[in-house]
């Protein structure tokens, strides 16, 4: 991006965010003025919010708090802006669609159907797994304490299943924990699956066939609670980790495989994984869910530190909330992160486990570190190979040179579709060669930008948002926009 | 003590060393510019063949020359070396030799006998009327002529004529002999260019494992032993592309031995892919059995062995020798005639032991007829598995095997170029596609010169002395043939 494309699009989106100052105030009545405008000095906007302070907790900016000891102390305690008269936040799961259900004298009625699906990795990149009704994984069950659900399971599989409900203390004959409960749901047989739910909080379903969950059987089972979670939250996001084996040149995950090369966020892979996004000083619970075959994940979420505020089965006590960067999440378990967002930007929020952070890691030689070679020459002509390139670079001088993954392409189309999304507009143009694997970007954006990328049919530059933010808050005198890319 | 305390501070593993080097390419590499004649040093100018024959002349016909060399010929197809061999090949024209030679004996065979002139003095110095010594009782000339009876000079050169049609059908064989030659040789230098190149392909993907290894070694993930197997690789194919060279200017050498001219510079070009249908068995030893010169000769032979017996036969029959003259008689003083014939009595050599030989010869030939045809049946089935079995391996490497490799490794470019499979397991498949392109030049350089000898009955060897028509055995150690 030129300078003057910079500065024109600062420009429009500056003219954009003014534009939705107005409606901004009267949206948060209870922390009016909370929100920077786009030619305002954000601290001393936050700062003049009464609102905005809790005992030396910010909800706008960076801040700890006077005492650990506090109920506010990082946030703990401090509300989101809904109200919970309002009820719960909605749960999202970002590319997992939810399981609508139909009433039928008070019960719930799930209609769920184990199968083959084809899930997309990435775009384009269409891998073999099991699902539930063409989603891997499967849609979400979001139900209310004390409801009683009739779950309808016909097996669309070519083989047996069972699905267990994980975590429902519930009729033993319904617990689906294979054969020493039930009799295997036949391909095309249908099961009929009903019982109370007195439970509250984060569960899930998935086969209890042990490769059919290695090859991606799993869903959430979300129960929200009669009482809404005090304090409440304005977002709920709900993540599912996975691994699998996918050999190159295949689409077919091999679930026996005890390595694994491909990661996926509600079956997406980073850079296609959505990011969360959510507006500054939102209180944002994300609930995640490891449900890889043997790999435990440790999340850490850059620029903020979270509680961690409950796990899979129930809701932690307040009094043993943990402060977090990093937690580590073990295989199917549930961990609930809750933070104020009270830091604008795009954050990083990732698995930490280093052969996590891409996928299907190949070793760095070959063409792609030669000088002046690459593989279409090869591609150009099959029977006879370009004679080798054995010339290095001087940094070839250093042992244990090349870290860095070399020579990675995007495809036009693979670009193409990773920008495509709403949630990603804005953002730098080089995002993708970060967010890689296991990884999703938390996005922390004042309300005019928020409403900009969400809700806006408006052009938006990339680069724009992200600019705009270290504008408003950060040192734009030192900030360099990512280089254009030719896509 | 002090040997293991030096062992304990070798450098290896405990401090960075840079990978072993790659090492320097064998004598003879740096030749093998594939842009320069084979022969640098060798390049011929215009016609000039030092070696080249001096011209034969038969009945008085100059057997063609060598063929004129244009100075710039680059590639030879087979035609061209089939042109040349016809021309140059000295066997081909020792055989034509051998035909002119038993048409030369034939007629030698049935040349009348001379006569002879005698001059006859008798009694020389027996004494007349008054007591003294006179010239002689007579004193004349007479002539002698044997009439040779029974045919026999008419047989003596039917049989070497029917001696010079057994060497025709062998300057036919022989004339196979080199044909096939020259395909064989021109497809093993054919098949002998081909894997040159592969083998230069093969070398570029091992000089590519070297530098991935020492790639791989600057990354912790490849052993110092493992760098050295990578050189040892690099070396080894190296000496193969060396061995591939040497071996394809032996195949050129040899095909331009058997073409009999003096060619240093060129190459052969052409196709290894048989292009007519694959031949069945049935039609190979039909073809074999029906068309061997060999056989035709054989039968040609058997002939001739009829007419040796029917000219032994005749041999007892007595020739008539007349002798008559004219001579003064000096005692009756008057000019006297002198007469005589003889014939020999076949009274104890009737011929009966020669005849005895010629007719067990004649049977010996027709076994040797039916030897030849078994021969040739054996050698067939031999040339035949070979052909069928070559061609069997070669169909399914262009059917299937090279297909199916040339995918694997186009794949993994592609899966590479997707970040997806490491370098390495590009490499070995890229390896096994050439390597298998390389098997099946191998299998059709077999079908080829297996199909050759059975188009061609058999027959090879085009720089042994072509055959004389008589086997040994046979009655031919006389003064004057018969
Ligand atoms: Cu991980």
């Amino acid at each position: 991006m030129s300078n003057t494309e910079q500065r024109r699009s600062f420009l429009k989106v500056g003219s954009i965010a003014a534009a939705f100052a107005l409606a901004t105030e009267r949206l948060h009545n209870h922390a009016h003025a909370q929100t920077p405008s786009a030619s305002g000095d954000a601290a001393s906007a936050a700062d003049s919010t009464p609102d905005a302070d809790y005992d030396g907790f910010s909800r706008f900016k960076p801040s700890r708090g006077n005492d650990p000891d506090s109920d506010y102390y990082l946030g703990k305690l401090v509300p989101g802006f809904r109200k919970p008269a309002e009820g719960p936040a909605p749960f999202e799961a970002p590319d997992v669609p939810k399981l609508p259900y139909k009433m039928d004298n008070g019960v719930k009625i799930f209609e769920l159907v184990p199968m083959a699906v084809q899930q997309e990795f990435h775009p384009g990149v269409k891998m073999n797994v099991y699902g539930f009704n063409e989603s891997m994984p499967g849609p979400t069950i979001e139900v209310t304490q004390g409801d009683r659900v009739r779950i309808v399971v016909t097996n669309e599989l070519p083989e047996d299943t069972f699905v267990h409900w994980h975590g429902f203390e519930l009729p033993v004959q319904y617990d689906g924990a294979a054969t020493l409960t039930q009799n295997p749901i036949k391909p095309g047989q249908t099961m009929v699956f009903e019982f109370d739910i007195h439970e509250e909080g984060t569960f899930f379903y998935h086969s209890h066939v042990a490769m059919q969950e290695a090859f991606g059987q799993v869903g959430w089972f979300i129960v929200q609670p009669k009482k809404i979670f005090d304090p409440p939250v304005d977002r709920d996001f709900g993540l599912i980790f996975q691994n699998f084996h996918i050999p190159p040149t295949h689409t077919v995950s091999d679930s026996w495989a005890m390595d694994w090369n491909w990661h996926t966020i509600n079956g997406k892979s980073g850079p296609y994984t959505t990011p969360l996004v959510c507006k500054h000083g939102e209180r944002v619970r994300v609930r995640l869910l490891n449900f890889s075959p043997m790999q435990h994940h440790p999340i850490h979420l850059h620029g903020h530190t979270f509680w961690v505020t409950g796990h899979e089965g129930a809701r932690i006590p307040k009094t043993a909330w943990v402060p977090r960067n990093n937690e580590l999440v073990g295989v199917a378990q549930s961990s609930s992160f809750e933070f104020i967002a009270n830091n604008p930007g795009d954050w990083i929020f990732h698995c930490h486990m280093i052969h996590h952070m891409m996928n299907h890691m190949v070793r760095q030689v070959g063409p792609r570190i030669r000088d002046d070679a690459s593989v279409d020459q090869y591609l150009t002509n099959l029977r006879s190979r370009p004679p080798v390139d054995a010339s290095h670079q001087e940094s070839f001088a250093t042992p244990g040179y090349p870290q860095k993954m070399q020579g990675m392409e995007m495809s036009e189309d693979f670009m193409q579709a990773i920008w495509n999304r709403k949630e990603v507009r804005g953002m730098r143009a080089n995002y993708a060669m970060a967010v890689k694997g296991l990884m999703t970007v938390v996005r922390v954006l004042p309300e005019d930008l928020y409403d900009l990328v969400m809700h806006s049919d408006q052009q938006v530059e990339k680069g724009a948002v992200f600019a705009e933010i270290v504008r408003r808050f950060g040192d734009p005198g030192a900030y360099q926009a990512a280089p254009k890319m030719k896509m | 003590m002090k040997s293991h305390s030096e062992a304990m501070r070798s450098p290896i593993g405990r401090t960075f060393i840079p990978p072993p080097p790659v090492p320097s390419p064998p004598y003879g590499v740096q030749g093998l510019d594939p842009s320069g004649p084979l022969f640098p040093e060798e390049r011929i100018h215009g016609g000039d063949f030092p070696a080249a024959p001096a011209p034969v002349y038969v009945d008085g016909d100059r057997v063609p020359d060598t063929f004129a060399m244009e100075a710039e010929v680059q590639g030879y197809d087979l035609s061209d070396f089939l042109t040349l061999a016809a021309r140059n090949n000295p066997t081909i024209r020792q055989a034509r030799l051998q035909i002119s030679a038993q048409t030369a004996k034939a007629l030698q065979a049935g040349l009348y006998p001379n006569p002879t002139i005698n001059y006859i003095g008798e009694q020389i110095g027996v004494d007349v009327e008054g007591d003294k010594d006179s010239p002689g009782e007579f004193q004349g000339m007479t002539v002698r002529q044997r009439f040779v009876t029974a045919g026999k000079l008419k047989l003596s050169r039917e049989k070497y004529m029917r001696r010079a049609h057994v060497s025709e059908h062998l300057a036919m064989a022989q004339q196979f002999r080199v044909c096939n030659d020259v395909r064989i040789h021109f497809f093993r230098a054919l098949a002998a260019r081909e894997k040159v190149q592969l083998r230069k392909e093969l070398l570029k993907a091992a000089e590519d494992g070297a530098v991935t290894a020492r790639e791989l070694y600057n990354l912790g993930q490849a052993t110092r032993p493992a760098v050295r197997k990578s050189s040892i690789a690099l070396q080894r194919a190296r000496l193969d592309v060396l061995t591939a060279e040497n071996h394809y200017r032996e195949s050129f050498r040899r095909l331009v031995a058997i073409v009999g001219v003096d060619l240093t510079d060129g190459l052969v070009s052409g196709d290894l892919m048989p292009e007519g249908e694959p031949i069945s068995y049935r039609e190979a030893v039909s073809l074999v059995l029906s068309e061997s010169p060999e056989l035709a000769a054989a039968r040609a032979k058997l002939a001739a062995d009829r007419v040796t017996v029917r000219r032994e036969q005749v041999e007892w029959i007595p020739d008539i020798v007349a002798e008559g003259g004219a001579g003064y008689n000096f005692e009756a003083k008057e000019t006297t005639a002198a007469a005589g014939v003889s014939i020999e009595l076949p009274i104890f050599d009737r011929n009966q032991g020669t005849i005895r030989q010629a007719q067990l010869d004649l049977r010996r030939q027709q076994e040797e007829i039916r030897r030849t045809e078994l021969m040739l049946q054996q050698e067939m089935a031999n040339i035949y598995q070979q052909y069928l079995t070559a061609l069997q391996i070669a169909s399914e490497y262009d059917r299937v095997i090279i297909p199916e490799a040339k995918l694997a490794y186009q794949e993994l470019l592609q899966s590479y170029k997707a970040n997806r499979v490491d370098w390495p397991t590009v490499l070995d498949a890229q390896v096994e596609y050439f390597d298998s392109r390389l098997t099946r030049v191998q299998y059709l350089e077999q079908v080829r010169t297996n199909e050759v000898l059975i188009r061609g009955y058999l027959l090879h060897g085009g720089l042994m002395a072509a055959p004389g028509p008589t086997p040994p055995g046979h009655i031919d150690a006389v003064a004057k043939p018969r």
